[in-house]
């Protein structure tokens, strides 16, 4: 028996808001792309020649699926019309099913399948057509009959249809609380109903409540709360003390610190009740924010525009520092340059160049550190573990004036972090450095 | 921000009405404006039903306000709160900050039945 998978695009519009630019057939269901699930049945229902289409853009969904060789099966991809009925489609692909039983799997619904039973009799059972059938969507069969290969009486199949975001939330969350008992769920899980999966750091303080599912690339940090009823995509940051309950976080997201949600679609910044299908934007990347998975170009860039001024520094500032460290260190007063002001001479001028930092710009040249970005020098770098931490040698919080407490300071790292440019991050580093003399020489 | 004393439960009560946005540049005009307010009574709603958006630093704002209510042995309750402003209530579990009502009149008389309000009259 061979399968033709077809899924138009007008019947997943309520989709292009919640994952634009996603293929339908890839969107996630409990960290699992929509279309493993109808590859799934296809094969549990003996076949080992599907076709997909869609009559919008098949190159995200090829790449991904390949030529169906991760599940021994033969995968092809045609396209369709919008306006296609079944008989069209077994029409215009009458060479890939030939004279062979061919099932059509049609629309944006979920099958109610169970991985444990045998669903092979569909290919001599003579249904007359449709076998299951839901709003927006059916399963069919067309062709000769074919000798059945199991004496087992053929399972009930259901069809749920996923029209809106409603029903998508309650179907993943259904398969998740389902879970690998009945249907084939990605990542490890010691024990029934969590699931988690490739390079996942969990905080000793976090909690994970069951059910519960984990993507690849995910960080727990402190205090977070996961479930019950969690579905955490992949490439996804839960800061510390968040709590996610009842509630789908999508591939790429960065739910900020002390957060919950409960009942929610998080995707990169924007949350959903899927209840209501009110969105809301945030425009706070410390609460919600995406995470770009895609940005090694910008990050090199920014790396060698912050090397090379850190280099223009280290050969502008070597004069002074050749003459004033030894002096100072000999005077036993370099630890006072950057606190105290108008000490002498020499301080002032060591500390009116921040000197101070002067040891810490090899540090970018390398890599290790960036010119601008979080404090290094007061250890919150390295406490902080936010998408938005770079350590580095000066500090956005310094080239604002409002930024008194630490957490003044850490809102404006993040901010900036998240929204500055490479040439930006030169002309913040003049202000920190303008700021650094005007803040310890007030008049 | 509209404001208006009301009276009819026998305790002054400060109405503003938030209109638009209250994100950054409305903070500092909310938190100046409700230290007026704050001068003619301690107790205040925002009515928030024409609030479209609000982001944290209007968030940080409203609590600050709260904040002087309470000092001022008053109160600030919100009504009228918008699907979108009250998610970001529920988000940042401000929710559990405020009393919150489905309008400015029912806010307003919840103030004549509290201990402080009573305790005024």
């Amino acid at each position: 028996m061979k399968t033709l998978i077809a899924i138009k695009e007008a019947d997943c519009n309520w989709m292009r808001e919640t994952l634009p630019g996603t293929q339908p057939l890839l969107a996630p269901l409990c960290n699992k792309p929509f279309v493993e699930y109808l590859i799934d049945f296809a094969i549990l229902a003996g076949c080992r020649e599907i076709r997909l289409l869609s009559d919008g853009p098949l190159s995200q969904i090829e790449e991904y699926c390949g030529n169906g060789s991760r599940w021994g099966i033969e995968l092809t991809y045609a396209n369709l019309h919008p306006s296609d009925g079944e008989p069209e489609l077994l029409r215009k692909n009458r060479k890939f099913c030939g004279e062979e039983r061919t099932m059509i799997l049609s629309g944006c619904t979920f099958i109610d399948y169970d991985k444990t039973l045998d669903y092979r009799g569909l290919a001599s059972i003579d249904s007359g057509g449709t076998i299951a059938s839901c709003p927006g969507g059916s399963i069919t069969l067309a062709g000769p009959l074919e000798p059945s290969l199991t004496d087992q009486p053929l399972p009930p199949v259901g069809l749920t249809p996923i029209g809106d975001l409603k029903s998508y939330c309650r179907i993943a969350m259904t398969t998740l609380e389902t879970g690998s008992s009945r249907y084939v769920l990605p990542g490890y899980g010691g024990e029934p109903g969590c699931a988690i999966g490739r390079n996942v750091t969990i905080s000793k303080t976090a909690q994970i409540h069951k059910p519960a599912s984990i993507g690849n690339n995910v960080r727990i940090l402190p205090g977070a709360v996961i479930g019950p009823s969690a579905i955490i995509g992949s490439n996804v940051i839960i800061d510390k003390g968040s709590t996610i309950k009842e509630s789908i976080i999508l591939d790429n997201t960065y739910i900020g610190e002390q957060l919950e949600i409960e009942g929610r679609i998080a995707s990169k910044n924007t949350l959903i009740d899927p209840e209501s299908g009110v969105t809301l934007a945030m425009q706070d990347p410390h609460l919600l924010a995406g995470i770009n998975g895609g940005a090694t170009a910008l990050v090199l860039w920014r790396k060698i525009v912050h090397a090379l001024a850190a280099a223009l520094l280290l050969l502008l500032l070597s004069i002074p520092f050749a003459i004033l460290y030894p002096l100072l260190r000999l005077r036993g007063k370099w630890q006072d340059v950057p606190s105290i002001p108008n000490a002498g001479l020499a301080e002032s001028i060591a500390s009116a160049f921040s000197l101070d930092r002067y040891p810490l710009l090899p540090g970018v040249l390398t890599g290790r550190l960036a010119i601008i970005g979080s404090r290094t020098h007061e250890n919150r770098a390295a406490n902080h573990t936010g998408t938005d931490c770079r350590p580095a040698v000066f500090s956005y919080a310094e080239t604002e004036a409002w930024a008194a407490t630490e957490s003044d300071a850490a809102i404006v790292e993040r901010y900036h972090a998240l929204h500055s440019t490479p040439l930006g991050d030169i002309g913040m580093t003049i202000q920190a450095l303008i700021n650094r003399i005007h803040y310890r020489n007030p008049t | 921000m509209k404001f208006r004393l009301d009276t009819q439960n026998g305790i002054t009560v400060g109405i503003a009405e938030l209109e638009g946005r209250l994100d950054a540049s409305g903070s500092a005009p909310l938190q100046k404006a409700s230290a007026d307010w704050q001068t003619k009574t301690p107790f205040l709603v925002f009515d928030c039903s024409r609030l479209d958006f609000i982001d944290s630093s209007g968030l940080g704002a409203i609590v600050g306000c709260l904040r002087r209510s309470l000092e001022n042995n008053g109160d600030l309750r919100l009504a009228g709160l918008t699907p979108k402003v009250a998610m970001v209530f529920d988000l940042t579990k401000a929710r559990k900050l405020f009393s919150i009502f489905s309008n400015a009149g029912e806010a307003a008389a919840s103030f004549g039945a509290t201990p402080t309000a009573i305790q005024e009259r």
